[in-house]
């Protein structure tokens, strides 16, 4: 067992982990915008350190449901692949 | 003695009940319009209460004030510059962690507050017991349990927020919950924010200012740019300490504290067996279940809100004719008495067209929304939705414009940004609704046959998945990205949403009808003035060389602005037959091209009014004029395409009884 740092997408369904950071943009090729998603994301309560369960995802590559700080969220995988988290797996 | 005005503004994450309680004060005493020049909705009311006229602002809904969206910068603005009396904080006491991250925003602008903690039964069915005493004890501010949709508590509520408002008390806003690196940095920032003199609260102006808000940056440097600067310095340093950004460092700080505030008043006993709401929800969100759940839900709201929309719409109808040509043979058929006929016939085509269908649009609207199912929608709905550039939300409206155009535009506000409320609404527009489907059907389908008619409704899918995405692409601002809550199920409030549709039906009316009033009257300006056949003949190098169409449908083309259903009657009459197999010049050709026209340009009139309640002047004359030139350049594309196929022999009319026509409204003789 051992912690390794992923993206939220990367979870799989039912399993709990930490929010390491939210990536805003693309590194030097920062897209317009990209703050305010991270803003927003952080708003909603996605902060660092922060529990977050993944719950299912819908079909069709569609968002996944998670819950963060007792609520019910649903974040497209867009978002989701820019969330990283660290979770316990095995070696 | 006079009597006393106070200003009381309401504001809460969405869906805590705010507008529950906004309907529950005002009654329906309350008005609905946008934020100046804005286009998000204000819903004001006033009351009467103890000596007291009070007028209540109903603020939208949001998740925190960091000027993300537009809605969060008018609540900031009307917060800072307004100054209210006192606000009333309603939050959810079901979700109280993510509520109290608000409150503690809002209690860092140090404005007189009271908290209504709404939601109690929503809460105990959770197992969560709050302390409101303690709740008090901690923020500094009264908190004043409610169930809105039972109206307990509201009394008090309003008690409280009165005695708040004479006293003037601002919450315990000095409360520190920040890291001790993060506070000292304030400390320091309030300093020089003193020692220069702002008109907003010294460590409001400091937090803003370490959370990088680049409105108040602007406002502080023009007074002194070095605390901008020494702000600047600060939030590098608690960025090298922390490892994260400055804003989300302040953020995360203010998320723990609001989550030790929740942990020290709440206890939890969560129930033993799954809640309803959360089997609902299982149910509704599942993979399989949930899709078939939706389709049947959908096909029945559609059914539902055109069935009961036809069946008013036919009764408004009847009643009009019958008075009709007694009114006609009053007015008399000089120039004077055709004109007013124009207004009178444009106010019945907004009586009859529209307002059947809205009315039951927008209450089913609200249900799904103040339910919860919407945003089950969304995320069912989310991936497909991404394919033109939109999310999971726009769903609903794209759907229900296959009935009316002008609903679908409204429920748009359903989106959170501007941006996707633009894309939305041009998807939107582009749409087949109703009207158009009686010109596909009637002229393709049945002349050319029902699989010519199916095509072109997947050509006008495929158009709207093409340009929703080149717009996506084209309109600057955020990629459009999910984050949204699924609150949990509950019961809609019916009286609200019955008040909410009434206030907003009226508000399209005041856009609506002096638009289509006015679009009636001056069409039949040309008409009495004999200008219809030289406009037709104007119009000619559009229509007869560019769409190879005969010069006669430029005027059915006009008249189907204002009704798309009108178009295909026009053509009738104006070709002097109802057999268009019969006519030279008017084959299947100029049929499809006809139709491809009439699909995309402009909706009607009643769409344009919507588009400008929603989207504002400007935008909604840039969908219209770039539609309108869409639909002829794409017309004439086709028509040189299909020509070549018509020569190829594809074609073949299906034999087909003559036309007949629905009554509707009749063309002046």
């Amino acid at each position: 067992m051992g912690k390794v740092v992923v993206p939220l997408i990367a979870l799989k369904n039912g399993e709990t982990a930490i929010v390491v950071s939210v990536d805003g943009g693309l590194g030097a090729g920062r897209r317009r915008g990209g703050r305010g998603l991270e803003r927003r994301l952080i708003d909603m309560g996605l902060t660092p350190g922060t529990k977050v369960t993944v719950v299912k995802s819908a079909p069709l590559h569609g968002p996944i449901e998670v819950i963060v700080r007792g609520s019910r969220l649903a974040l497209g995988r867009g978002v989701a692949e820019r969330i990283l988290v660290e979770v316990e797996r095995d070696g | 003695m006079a009597e006393r005005r106070l200003r009381v503004a309401l504001a809460g994450n969405a869906n805590v009940g705010k507008s529950v309680i906004f309907n529950y004060l005002t009654g329906l005493h309350q008005h609905i319009g946008n934020w100046p020049g804005k286009t998000v909705e204000k819903a004001e009311g006033t009351l009467h209460f103890k000596g007291y006229t009070i007028d209540i602002i109903d603020l939208p809904g949001i998740y925190s004030l960091s000027t993300y969206s537009i809605e969060e910068q008018v609540t900031r603005e009307y917060i800072l510059h307004e100054k209210p009396d006192v606000v009333i904080n309603v939050v959810d006491a079901s979700i109280l962690e993510r509520n109290l991250y608000f409150t503690l925003q809002l209690m860092e602008m140090e404005v007189p507050m009271v908290l209504a903690l709404n939601q109690m039964d929503m809460a105990r069915r959770k197992g969560i017991e709050i302390n409101v005493e303690g709740l008090e004890k901690i923020l500094g501010i009264p908190v004043i349990p409610t169930i809105a949709v039972k109206g307990v508590g509201i009394f008090k509520l309003l008690e409280r927020a009165v005695e708040v408002a004479e006293k003037k008390e601002s919450g315990k806003a000095a409360a520190v919950y920040f890291g001790r690196e993060i506070e000292e940095r304030i400390s320091r920032l309030i300093e020089l924010i003193e020692g220069v003199g702002c008109r907003y609260p010294p460590r409001y102006v400091a937090i803003r200012l370490l959370e990088g808000d680049e409105e108040l940056e602007r406002e502080v440097a023009e007074i002194s740019p070095d605390i901008v600067e020494a702000a600047k310095r600060f939030s590098k340093e608690i960025e090298a300490i922390h490892g994260h950004s400055c804003p989300t460092v302040i953020s995360a700080e203010r998320y723990e504290a609001a989550g030790r505030i929740a942990r020290e008043v709440q206890r939890i006993t969560p129930p033993v067996r799954l809640r309803f709401e959360e089997r609902l929800h299982n149910l509704t969100t599942h993979k399989v279940a949930g899709y078939i759940a939706m389709i049947f839900l959908l096909i029945s709201i559609f059914y539902a809100v055109f069935t009961v929309g036809g069946y008013i719409s036919d009764l408004l109808n009847s009643v009009f004719y019958s008075v009709e040509e007694p009114l006609y043979s009053f007015l008399g058929s000089g120039a004077f008495g055709r004109l007013t006929w124009s207004v009178v016939e444009g106010v019945i085509a907004g009586v009859t067209i529209a307002l059947p269908y809205i009315t039951p649009f927008y209450v089913i609207l609200y249900l799904l929304e103040d339910s919860g199912y919407l945003s089950r929608v969304a995320f069912l709905m989310d991936s497909i939705m991404h394919k033109m550039g939109l999310h999971g939300k726009a769903f609903i409206p794209i759907m229900l414009g296959y009935g009316c155009n002008v609903p679908a535009c409204l429920g748009c506000r359903i989106m959170e940004t501007q941006r996707e409320r633009m894309l939305a609404v041009f998807a939107t527009t582009l749409v087949p609704c109703a009207a158009r489907t009686v010109i596909i059907l009637g002229l393709v389908g049945r002349y050319l046959g029902v699989e010519w008619a199916l095509a072109l409704y997947a050509f006008n899918l495929s158009v709207i998945f093409a340009l929703g995405r080149l717009a996506f692409k084209a309109l600057p601002g955020e990629p459009t990205a999910l984050i949204m809550e699924m609150h949990d199920y509950r019961l809609p409030h019916l009286k609200t949403i019955l008040k909410q549709t009434w206030f907003r039906l009226l508000e399209f009316m005041k856009i609506a009808f002096p638009l289509i009033v006015f679009g009636s009257f001056s069409i039949k300006v040309m008409e009495v003035f004999g200008l219809i056949e030289p406009i037709a003949l104007a119009l000619s190098p559009i229509t007869a060389s560019w769409l190879g169409l005969p010069p006669a449908t430029g005027i059915a083309l006009i008249f189907g602005v204002l009704r798309k259903e009108l178009t295909l009657i026009m053509l009738a009459a104006l070709l002097g037959t109802t057999d268009f197999t019969a006519l030279p010049g008017f084959g299947p050709t100029q049929m499809i091209t006809f139709t491809i026209v009439s699909m995309f340009y402009i909706p009607c009139i009643s769409t344009i009014a919507a588009l400008v309640k929603e989207i504002g002047w400007r935008s909604a004359l840039l969908i219209t004029v770039f539609e309108i030139a869409f639909a002829i350049a794409l017309g004439g594309i086709a028509y040189r395409l299909l020509a070549a196929l018509h020569y190829l022999g594809v074609f073949r009319l299906a034999e087909r009884e003559l036309l007949s026509f629905p009554k509707s409204i009749s063309l002046s003789p």
